[in-house]
């Protein structure tokens, strides 16, 4: 049985404490925190520690920023493996697992205009790897990991399916890097979701849950319990961390997803 | 162990009672496995299932089978709904997608994607879509996907409705029931009427391969008649998966080419082909029994009638004792439709209690053609499934299960495919021997709905502890429990994924019979049926040939509606 999370910003409530209370009387186990750029994520120390010193369980946090460690721009490149770097040792602190990132987000498509990018998929390849292994090997300082995510072919051009991140990973030779898979972005990205996660299952490190429309879990089509399945077998005991839109009353959404993951692992 | 046996037992290996030093030692009972041991259990099943998915279906395995085989996809869903109903219901729906149109599913519905040498016999053997073409005036094999032109066991519609209630709700929505059921009841149509090759109401089997027991001693007589093709007119690919001492003769293979190249050559129509061999068999005829119920079940769920399939569940039942019962044998046997003098006498002779007696030769009544197979197969047992057998014949089958010819719990942890004393038993060939996970999963719900609750809990213990043990082998040495043929086979990982999930009745589809029905059956009969010589004649038999006066139509406490929901 899986134990869920829900993103911070989901849970209904002004304080970590009144989040993670709902978030308990949902079903949920864990609450995954948001790390915004600028160090905000840092600046929030004071009220992590708090929270986790009255029992919030926060094992994981997801980057928030407008770039990432693939960026075209060599400054803000610079910058995401920086924040990075600062968020990877804040979860560690507060004794997490690790913090997940996606290589790109909205920075490019190759199925969008004007279809080619800038950089060269060599290029690109050479970028990742060297802010993944900077990144790895810092984590590994910390005794935490990065989670590099996948994200659909609409969102990032580089890192799309899983193979992709085992074929990285495995070249930077970093247990500390590992794969942050999302239900949403293989629906789209893999051939057979399952067999995808069986196939990179050494590597998987995170899973965040969302349904084949982003929704929450349960109000789209995708086979939840073929996929929870194969997370199972493949030796994954993480959290299934909430990460969605929502549809419906807001909090009733939220508090839904618990009770179907885990009536669909059964 | 027999005379003939006793004397030949320190003989060469595969003589007769060769093995039977080793019954010497009973197995330890199996411990049911414990929590660790259970998710581990479950992770592995689901690798297998998972990674033998190709798409639409499940293939047996990668190297030796892969394609889709008809009964292995329905062993295969009836695990897989554990996984996923989704994929366990398209599992059904690929199958019926290879449905001709004379109602028949054939054994192997072949993946285009996979080279034709890949498997023996394949497309280019079979030739389904032009050999079986309705515009040929053939059955109306599909135009658009290659299929073999021979069936497997009935197993579909009991598959079919455990997979609906798995998820019933999931099934609604994608309009399951409602889309198979009449595929099956054609399916069953074309048993009832193209198969009832001896005229008695039981269907027939026209090659080995038909009865999924490919290799079974029960067919060395019946295809002792075949003239094999000529060994280098056809090359097997199955060698090069498996070890030729687990697999089939070569000679055997000949015959099994030779008779599917004759139904192929008279367009596997059933009415011209010549069906050189043609045999009734036991377990065949008792999953159709309980696929007729199942076909019942979900025809009531879909608001019909579901009268007509109890009624043609029980005439079956009542073919079943009354042509292929062996009171001598104390189990079934299969009938060679194509052997004997005509008398309807046997082929030879079953070692067993009161083995002087007939089978019912010389009594009143016109004998059945052919004669039974003096043959002990696991499918003789396999009747334990069905519905509303008589006690004594239940009882017996009980008996049988545990005593010397099988061993259950004594000798053996899971049930042989054949005879531990028989002359041809071998442990490690196929099915002249070694225990198969789906006979012991039929077994293990057929001791359950009888009550044998203590020995389908050993039985189930021990299927997990074999399946584990021997990474989902195809088969195993019934005695060292040692895997033999593939592994990360497809049905022995979805069976024990079913099995782990907790027995269940054994009743799913047992409305249709009353609560508690061989009990209730068993009081009907008064006084209890003797295993005497002449047991079998019919006027012994009439509690069986009579269905229970007006069966309430109340479900039992253990059927539909107790399994809905996940």
């Amino acid at each position: 049985m899986f134990t869920t999370a829900c993103q911070e910003q989901l849970l209904p409530g002004e304080t970590l404490q009144q989040k993670w209370e709902f978030a308990q009387s949902a079903g949920y186990g864990a609450i995954e925190l948001r790390g915004r750029g600028d160090f905000h994520f840092r600046s929030r120390l004071p009220e992590l520690r708090r929270a986790l010193a009255d029992g919030v369980v926060m094992p994981t946090v997801c980057v928030e920023m407008p770039h990432f460690l693939g960026a075209f721009d060599a400054e803000l490149r610079r910058d995401a493996v920086e924040q990075m770097t600062s968020q990877l040792s804040v979860i560690g602190e507060l004794g997490g697992r690790g913090a997940m990132t996606p290589a790109s987000y909205g920075m490019f498509s190759r199925r969008l205009p004007p279809f080619e990018p800038p950089r060269s998929e060599a290029e690109d390849r050479e970028v990742l790897l060297e802010g993944l292994t900077e990144l790895g090997e810092h984590a590994r300082r910390e005794g935490v990991c990065l989670f590099l995510e996948p994200l659909n072919r609409y969102e990032d051009h580089m890192v799309n399916r899983l193979g992709q991140a085992v074929e990285l990973i495995r070249e930077t030779g970093l247990d500390s890097v590992r794969i942050g898979v999302d239900s949403y972005h293989m629906n789209i990205e893999e051939a057979d979701p399952p067999a995808a996660l069986l196939a990179a299952a050494p590597h998987i490190g995170h899973a965040q849950v969302s349904d084949s429309n982003r929704f929450q879990p349960g109000a789209g089509h995708l086979d939840w319990p073929a996929w929870l399945g194969a997370l199972d077998a493949a030796g994954y005991d993480g959290e299934l961390a909430l990460e969605c839109r929502l549809t419906g009353d807001p909090v009733e959404a939220v508090r839904s997803v618990p009770a179907f993951l885990a009536r669909a692992a059964a | 162990m027999s005379a003939a046996a006793s004397a030949a037992a320190a003989s060469a290996r595969t003589a007769p009672g060769a093995y039977g030093d080793r019954a010497a030692s009973a197995p330890p009972p199996h411990r049911f496995p414990g929590r660790d041991e259970r998710d581990r259990l479950r992770r592995g099943a689901h690798r297998v299932l998972l990674g033998n998915w190709t798409g639409a279906s499940t293939v047996p395995s990668h190297g030796l089978y892969p394609h889709q085989w008809s009964w292995d996809s329905a062993f295969v869903a009836v695990g897989l709904r554990h996984l996923s109903p989704v994929r366990a219901q398209r599992e059904v729906e690929t199958l019926l997608g290879g449905q001709w149109a004379d109602g028949r599913i054939p054994h192997i519905v072949f993946n285009s994607r996979v080279p034709y040498g890949a498997y023996f016999p394949g497309p280019d053997f079979w030739r389904s879509s032009t050999a079986g073409a309705a515009a040929l005036g053939g059955p109306g094999a599909p135009r658009c996907v290659e299929t073999s032109g021979i069936v497997q066991p009935p197993v579909h519609a009991l598959a079919a409705w455990l997979v609906h209630l798995a998820d019933p709700a999931a099934s609604r929505r994608r309009g399951f029931l409602a889309r198979v059921r009449p595929r099956l009841a054609a399916w069953h149509r074309y048993l009832a009427e193209r198969r009832d090759l001896g005229g008695g109401g039981l269907a027939a089997a026209v090659h080995p391969w038909e009865s999924g027991m490919d290799n079974s001693p029960c067919w060395d007589g019946p295809l002792a008649r075949v003239a094999p093709a000529a060994p280098g007119s056809f090359r097997r690919a199955d060698l090069a998966h498996g070890a030729a001492a687990d697999r089939p003769t070569d000679l055997d293979y000949g015959r099994y080419v030779a008779l599917a190249a004759a139904y192929r050559d008279h367009g596997y129509r059933d009415a011209d082909a010549p069906h050189p061999f043609a045999v009734e068999d036991p377990s065949f005829n008792s999953l159709l029994i309980v696929s007729e119920y199942a076909l019942g079940a979900m025809t009531r769920e879909l608001g019909g009638d579901p009268a007509p399939h109890r009624e043609r569940a029980a005439a079956l039942t009542e073919a079943l004792v009354r042509r292929l019962w062996s009171a001598e044998a104390g189990q079934f046997l299969c009938r060679d439709l194509r052997g004997g003098d005509g008398t309807g006498g046997r082929t030879g002779r079953v070692a067993g209690r009161g083995a002087a007696a007939g089978d019912g030769a010389g009594d009143t009544h016109v004998a059945p053609p052919g004669a039974l197979v003096a043959e002990r197969s696991a499918a003789g047992l396999v009747p334990l499934i069905a519905p509303g057998l008589p006690a004594h014949v239940t009882d017996a089958l009980l008996r049988t299960v545990t005593g010397d010819h099988f061993g259950l719990g004594t000798r053996v942890r899971l049930l042989p495919s054949y005879d531990l004393r028989g002359t041809a038993f071998d442990p490690y060939r196929y099915w002249r021997g070694p225990a198969w996970f789906n006979v012991n999963w039929l077994l293990e719900r057929g001791l359950r709905r009888c009550g044998a609750s203590d020995h389908a809990d050993a039985l189930r213990a021990g299927v997990l502890g074999a399946a584990a043990s021997s990474r989902f082998a195809e088969y195993l040495d019934p005695y060292t429990g040692t895997g033999r043929g593939t592994r990360d086979f497809s049905w022995t990982a979805a069976l024990a994924l079913d099995l782990l999930k907790g027995p269940d009745s054994g009743q799913e589809c047992g409305e249709e019979v009353q609560p508690g029905a061989i009990t209730s059956m068993s009081r009907a009969e008064t006084p209890r049926e003797p295993p005497a010589p002449s047991s079998e004649s019919p006027r012994h038999m009439s509690p069986a040939h009579e269905p229970p006066p007006n069966p309430p139509p109340s479900p039992s406490p253990e059927s539909t509606e107790s399994e809905e929901g996940p």
